[in-house]
This record gives structure tokens, sequence and C-alpha cells, in this order.
């Protein structure tokens, strides 16, 4: 009989329809990772070979003077994306992944952006994790809204209730063989994915999987409340609809206009101006104030003389350094900002499953804002390092041929994000019980009319 | 006519008769008020937040001592994003779009700190502003309260007993549009009343908001009587309700969700546009090639110090009667800037080719259409941010060659001794050179860039007329 029902339902023409047209949007979305991919590692690539080409380019033309040398010199430090970004591209697309850095102050330089369409960020992504956030609930309502109503609508209820001895049993067949379809189509397409974009089967594949299957449960329970009021099929495709506008359109959009009104970032321009102004008015303070100033920063450079004929290279870095230093609290009183927004909206994810999907998609993939955090953090470490190694070879006038250039190659970012499952979860299994047993209960609670 | 009048009112009649009705409007009451309580909150603290940098750079700028000219230059100064005071009704791309440049000699530097650099991955979920809720959320409100207008009455036989007593499909249709729009109104009218005070409470230059304002409500107007009208018919040609309740959710999740962000997906996968580092490496090339003002033997500038010592009659650069230095860097900058201003409008002419898909887009989809006209009268499309732009980088060249100016006219060419102070120009020079200024499109220009979506929704609004029309001829009433 289940067997029977099976080919019922997989039979039908809207179902068919739907299927493939959900297939063809999957490989769409899947291909659109593919091409943010390989954009990723074509602009690493040509910040490789445009890093190696500059440096020799300039150890040609300015070979006397290591600080000047210095002034020009950009080295990269890049964030590939991991493979899953290209199911969840988050906000990759616009978070600049490779930092092209002087050793001049940090602060001027590592919030520059990318070049965008804003068009294409206002519209954002058809990924993988856009289609199942967004349109695999509506396919699971489309399935599931008149599972039992149009039994009673075509008359055929009582028969079933005749013949069954357990209706709840009888829809929760029925449901499951939606849910096997559609489990179904999300392993095609993640095998397909796996396949197209190249994606190996690791944690973070699984951890996708993990959320997905999921959040596809949610909607499954969230259709079998509705189906247990017993409405009609307009009533429930009415609410089920107003639930999807509700927790995937209007609450998610909500709490973010909330978190951008209640923490503006007022930090980022207040720092923006502090670092010029730190670094440009120290040209018309006295050298003295600002080495001391430099010192105190970096005592292990006191013992170089910077009194010297030529024009002096300690005194400009050390003006750059200023700059960084004058603005070092604005930035990290911003950074407390995002990451304030970050919390709140984990917080409120917790109460709204297409949220918390949302967070766990990009937080998995590395491509929200919490790695875009760690990548800033961890290029403050990146420029500290490049600038300590040139520090002494600028104070010391070292030889610009001295310098071992070929190892001056791109360093990449190494993303501490292991994948948090009990976190991950939690959440959806407590509203997947909670939404299951609360549908027991209301079939339960009338008998069968 | 007066049959219209009667039909019309029976339909609002049924409608507010509906229980869901005051809940509904109750929570559109609520969305409503929270857009415009946070569009307002977010659009009042930027525009504080940006007034108040925009004065700090202002006063730093002036601030300086005297010095050098060049050195002027590359201190710079910084340009921040005002917001047009109708960016409280649609956010259009905002969020998306950079808000202060630094801005000095040499370097076209990018606009830094869009919303979405600071933004949480909810972002992707979009944003509630008063136009989203009128553009994706009223039409489907009102599809969920017309669904049923023409179709229950054909379920439950009170449309035969209309048809029979001579009122005809005609009336039957028009009343029921006619319906649908007065209840559209009264939805829209809690926005208007919010827009008014909103800009009623602003002391700001308008740009033209009182224009802007009027034709937005001339397009939301056009847009809801097309959504009734859809409405209607679709209910008209459908055997039951919940027939039509089906094509209509399916037609606004189509319309609304699907195809804006397929199309402009389809644009960008079309047009694929470089990336900052192929961009800017790009341009590197190019300025090198014509000519390398720092290198001391690049060919150009060397014919150009050739000619013009000739013609002053010199034999080296120390005896011109103007600071050579700054000769160079002036045509330097001119240089750069030329070749940097064409390869950003290259980018830029791709940018606008993925655009143009969704633009002419508005033809199949009026959603789109409407969306694009109303973020362009809000002054916060992509016009209005690469106006932002333009106007940045005319002010930068500007900045640039006027320090250029000064060094040029007041600068000896001789160094200075080493115990001689080093060369530089009084302070009040710095105040002299005026201060940024950004001003938006004018409306003509505005509607000038949109005329493919202006087209567009005139031609759905006549459509709708037509689609009465047929509806009224074909619909059948069992």
């Amino acid at each position: 009989m289940y067997r029977l029902a099976f080919k019922h339902f997989i039979r039908s023409r809207a179902v068919y329809i739907a299927l493939v047209l959900f297939l063809a949007t999957g490989i769409v979305s899947i291909l659109i990772g593919r091409s943010f991919q390989e954009k990723q590692q074509a602009s690493a690539d040509a910040v490789t070979r445009l890093q190696k080409e500059q440096i020799e380019r300039n150890v040609t033309y300015v070979n006397d003077q290591f600080g000047l040398l210095t002034y020009y010199l950009r080295f990269a430090f890049i964030d590939k994306p991991d493979p899953v970004a290209a199911l969840a591209i988050g906000q990759r697309d616009f978070n600049a992944s490779i930092q092209y850095l002087t050793i001049r102050g940090l602060e001027g330089q590592r919030y520059d952006t990318g070049l965008y369409n804003p068009y294409n960020q206002l519209a954002g992504n058809l990924d993988l994790s856009f289609l199942i956030l967004f349109l695999f609930p509506l396919l699971i309502i489309a399935f599931c809204f008149n599972a039992l109503s149009q039994e009673k609508e075509q008359g055929t209820w009582p028969m079933v209730k005749v013949q069954s001895p357990w209706p709840l049993t009888f829809i929760l067949q029925k449901l499951s063989i939606r849910l096997v379809v559609v489990l179904a189509l999300l392993f095609v397409l993640l095998i397909l994915a796996a396949f197209i974009a190249g994606i190996p089967v690791n944690e973070r594949l699984l951890a996708f999987t993990a959320i997905s299957v999921l959040y596809i449960l949610f909607w499954f329970a969230v259709c079998f409340v509705v189906i247990a009021l017993r409405k009609s099929s307009s009533v429930n495709a009415l609410v089920l609809l107003g639930a999807w506008v509700s927790i995937c359109l209007l609450v998610p959009a909500a709490i973010n206009n909330y978190l951008t009104a209640r923490y503006p970032v007022k930090e980022a321009f207040s720092t923006f101006l502090k670092q010029r102004d730190g670094y440009h008015n120290k040209w018309d303070q006295p050298a003295d104030s600002t080495m001391n100033a430099f010192f105190r920063h970096y005592p292990q450079f006191r013992e170089y003389r910077w009194k010297s004929e030529k024009f002096n290279y300690m005194w400009y870095y050390a003006m750059q350094q200023a700059g960084d230093d004058e603005a070092a609290a604005g930035s990290s009183a911003m950074f407390e900002k995002l990451r304030l927004r970050q919390a709140s909206a984990s917080v409120a994810a917790f109460f709204f499953p297409p949220m918390h999907a949302q967070l766990q998609f990009t937080d998995v993939a590395g491509t929200g804002l919490s790695q875009h955090l760690q990548f800033l953090d961890s290029t403050a470490v990146f420029h500290e390092d490049k600038k300590l190694h040139f520090y002494p070879k600028i104070f010391g006038d070292s030889a610009v041929a001295g310098e071992d250039w070929a190892k001056h190659v791109p360093a990449y970012f190494r993303p501490e994000n292991p994948v948090r499952w009990a976190a991950l979860v939690t959440p959806f299994v407590l509203y997947i019980i909670v939404l299951a047993a609360a549908g027991v209960f209301l079939f339960n609670r009338k008998p069968a009319n | 006519m007066k049959q219209i009048r009667i039909i019309a009112g029976l339909f609002l009649k049924v409608v507010f008769r509906n229980r869901a009705l005051a809940a509904i409007y109750a929570i559109w009451l609520l969305l409503v008020a929270f857009a415009a309580a946070t569009g307002w909150k977010t659009y009042a603290g930027q525009q504080g937040i940006r007034t108040q940098m925009q004065q700090a750079a202002r006063q730093s700028w002036e601030a300086n001592p005297d010095k050098h000219p060049h050195r002027m230059a590359h201190f710079g100064t910084f340009a921040f994003r005002q917001k047009h005071p109708l960016s409280m009704f649609d956010y259009g791309m905002e969020s998306f779009t950079g808000n202060a440049v630094f801005l000095e000699a040499h370097k076209q530097n990018t606009v830094n700190f869009s919303e979405a650099g600071f933004s949480t991955g909810l972002l992707r979920f979009g944003e509630i502003s008063l136009a989203m809720l009128v553009i994706v959320l009223l039409p489907l409100i009102l599809f969920f309260l017309g669904f049923d207008a023409v179709a229950r009455q054909k379920e439950n036989g009170t449309l035969k007993i209309l048809l029979i007593q001579g009122a005809g499909f005609t009336p039957v249709i028009w009343g029921n549009c006619l319906g649908m729009f007065v209840l559209a109104i009264g939805f829209l009218l809690p926005v208007v009343i919010a827009v008014a005070v909103l800009l009623g409470m602003q002391d700001a230059p308008m740009a033209g908001g009182l224009l802007r304002g009027s034709l937005l409500l001339a397009i939301c107007l056009a847009y809801l009587w097309l959504a009734g009208v859809v409405a209607i018919c679709v209910s008209a040609r459908s055997d039951s309700g919940r027939t039509a309740l089906l094509k209509l959710l399916g037609l606004w999740l189509f319309m609304t969700i699907v195809l804006p962000k397929t199309l402009q997906s389809a644009g960008s996968a079309l047009f694929p546009a470089p990336g900052k580092i192929a961009f800017d490496t790009a341009v590197e090339k190019d300025v090198l090639a014509i000519g390398d003002s720092h290198n001391p033997n690049d060919p150009h500038f060397k014919h150009m110090k050739d000619s013009v010592l000739k013609a002053n009659g010199v034999d080296s650069v120390q005896q011109l009667p103007f600071n050579y230095g700054g000769f160079v860097m002036r045509e330097g900058e001119r240089m750069s800037a030329e070749v940097y201003n064409a390869h950003l409008q290259g980018l830029y002419d791709i940018y606008g080719r993925q655009n143009a898909v969704s633009a002419w887009a508005a033809f199949a989809d009026p959603v789109i259409g409407i969306r694009n006209l109303s973020m362009a009268l809000s002054g916060t499309d992509f016009g209005a941010y690469r106006k932002f732009q333009d106007d940045a980088e005319a002010y930068r060249y500007q900045l640039a060659q006027t320090m250029n100016e000064l060094q040029i006219e007041y600068i000896p060419n001789a160094q200075p001794a080493k115990n001689e102070k080093p060369h530089q120009i009084g302070r009040e020079h710095w105040a002299e050179f005026g201060d940024f200024q950004h001003e938006f499109q004018p409306v003509p220009t505005v509607l000038g860039q949109e005329l493919p979506a202006i087209v567009a929704v005139l031609t759905w609004f006549g459509l709708s007329f037509v689609l009465i029309f047929f509806t009224s001829r074909k619909a059948k009433a069992l």
C-alpha cells in the first residue's frame, strides 16, 4: 500500500514539474557557486603574479633605499574560501578575501573594499543555500498543505478511516512519502554539487547536509501541525504561506533592521579620520615626540640611530605607526560593536529556524561575519609580522640585494572554525520535537470526523 | 456606472465581513510603523554621523599650519555619502554601497564601510522598508483578500443571479477591480501618512523631494491597481476559490521572489566584471605605458621637460619661473586620472549591461520595474551612488590639481639649504579651497535613466485594461 501511495504521489504531473524545476534551479545555483569559486581562485592567482612582478620591478628601480622600497612594496594575505563556500556564498561576495598591503599604516588599508555591482548584491546570490532556505519550504508546503484536507474535500477520507485503524499513521505515511521525495531531491543536488563544484566529502559538507536535512524536517513538522488543525485546503495554504512569509522574510529582515538601527557603526568613520590625522599631523610636530612614542611601542628599536643626514625613514614609519596607534582604540571599539551585532543575531536566530539555518550555513562555509572579523584580526597579525621583519632592515639601512625576495609570496589565512555540532543541531531538534508533539496532540484532540 | 459602484460596494462589504481583515490590518499598521521608525532612526542617525564627520574632516583640513602644498595633497580629505530623505521610504541598494572615501593625490581610493560589510548573514533576508512592504507584501495581502471575489460568487451561485439580473460580466469585473483599488488605497494610506510625517520632520533640503514623492505615489497607485486587477481577473477565470488562490500565490512568488533574483544572477553571469585586483593591474599597466612621472627617464616626461625648457629659453629647470615639480605632477595627475576614469567607465558599462537585463525584464515582471523606479526616485539606486562617486572623484582631482597649481606658483625650484626651513605656503590657502558638496541627481536625469522601467510600468498599466476587457468577454459563469 505504501508503494502504491508513493507511485500515486510521484506520478502526479504537478509534482513532476516541481521536481524538474527545482533540479534545474539547483544545478544553476551550483554553477553559480562554482563560478564564485573560480573567480576567487583567479583573483588569488592574479595577486600572486602581481606581487611577484611588482617586487621584481621595484627592487630593480629602488635598489639603494630600503625605506623607500617598502613604501611601494605590497604583500598579499588571502582568505581562500572553503570548498563548501560554493554552496553558501554568504557575504563573501562583498567582503574582500584578499588583503594587499604595504607595511605603512594598517588602518588606512585593511577596510578597502573590492569593486562590486551593488545591484547584484541587492538581488543576492542564487546559491544552493538560498534554494534550501527559501524555496525548499515552499516545495514542502505545496506538497503537504492538502495532504489531509484533499481527502476530505474529495470525499475519500471516510474510506480511509474505515480501512485504516490509525488515521494518524495514514497521515504520517503520506508525509513520509513527501519527505523521502524532498530528501532525495536534496541528496541528488548535494551529490551533483560535490561533482560539479568539486567539494570534498568532509566534516563541513556533512555539517551542511545536516543543517539542510534538519531544516527540511523542521518545515515538515510545521506542515504537520497545520494539517493537524484540520482546516480546509485554502486555509492551510494561507496559514503555511503566512508562516513562510513571517519567518523567512519579515522577522529576519525586521531583526536586521533593528540591529542596523540599534548598533550604528560610527567608530568606522571616526577611526578612518583618526588614522589619517594621527599620521599626517606628525609632519608638523617635533620628530622627537613621534620617535619617543614609537620607542614606547617598540622598545627593541631604541638602539637604532634615527637622526641621520638623509631623509629619515625611521621617522617616516614611526609617523605611520602613530596613525595606527592613535586609531587603535576606535578600531577595537568598532570590532566590539560588530561582535555585538553578531551575538545579538545569534541569540535571535535561536528562536527562528530559518535565521539559525542561514547563520549556520555561513558559519560552516566560513562566509559569514564572524570569519570575516577573524580575517581582519589576522590581517593585523600578518601586517605586524611584515613590519617587524622589515623594520630592522629599514632602520639599519640594509642592502636591498641582501633580502631573499623570492620567499615573499602571498600568505594564506588559516581560520579557526571548527563545526560546532551541538549549537548547530540543538535548536532544530528542539523545534522539531515540540512541533511534532503539538501535531500529534492536535490531531488526536478530537475524533476524526 | 451605477452597477459598477454597487458591485464595488458589495466587494468591500464582503471584505469587511472577513474576520481576518482586522488582524491583517493591525499587523500591517505595525509593520508600517516599524519600517517607518527604523527607517527614520537609520536615516537620522547615519545622516547625523556623516554630517558631523564631514565637518570634522573639513576642520581637520583647515586646521593645517603653513606647509608645502604637496603635503596637503597627500593629507587629503574625506567624502561621506549623504542619504536622500526618501531613503527612509526605500533603502534601495544603500546597504551595499560604500559610505566614505579618502580623497588624496595620485590615488583613487575605494568607497568603504558599506552597511553590508558590517552586517550579519541576516542581511541576505532583505530589509523591511516602507517600499518593500508596498511592493512585496501588499500585493500578497490584496491577493489574499481578493482571491475569491468572483470565484466564490461562482461557487455559491450568486454570480448567476447577478448575471441574470442583467449586470453582464463587464460591470462585475470593473466593480470588483474598483473595490480592490479602494481596499489597496486603504492599505497605502498609512504609508503615505508615514512618509509625509517623516519628510515633514526634516529640515534638510529635499532634493526634489516633493516631485519625487508625488511620482512615487503615482507609481505605487498604478502598481496596486494592477495587482488588484490581476487578482480579480484570476479569480474570475478560475473554477474555484482554491485554484484562484494557488494561482495567485504562485504568481506572487514567481514575480516578487524568484524572477528578480534569477534575472540579476543571469545578468552578472552573462557579463562578467573584473575584480579589484584585475582592475587595478590593468589601470597600473596603462598608466605606466603612457608615462611614469616618478621615473626620471620616462620618455613622455623627458620630452615634456625639453619642450618646457625650450619654450622658456632656459637650460635647466632651476631657472624656470615656476615650480617644475608641481608642473610634472599636474601632468601626471591629469594622465593617470584620465586612464583611471576610462577604466572605471568601462567597468560601469559592464555593470550597466548586467543591470540592463533586470531593467528590460520589467516588461516581463512589473515588480522589477516598480522596484527600479522606486529606488531611483528615492535616491538609493545605482545612478545615485554613481553620482556620489563621480562627485567625489571630481573633487579629489580638483584638490590635487589646486595643490599642484599652488606649488607651481609659490614654491621655488631650488631645494632649501640644509639649515633652512622647508618650502611652504600660508595656511590661508587651505580654507580658500571649498568643501566637498554632494548633490543628488535632478529628477529629469533620474527619469531618463529609468526609461525602460517607466515605459514598462505604463505598458503594464495599459495592459490592465486589456486584461479586464478580455476577462469580461471570456469569463464563464459556471
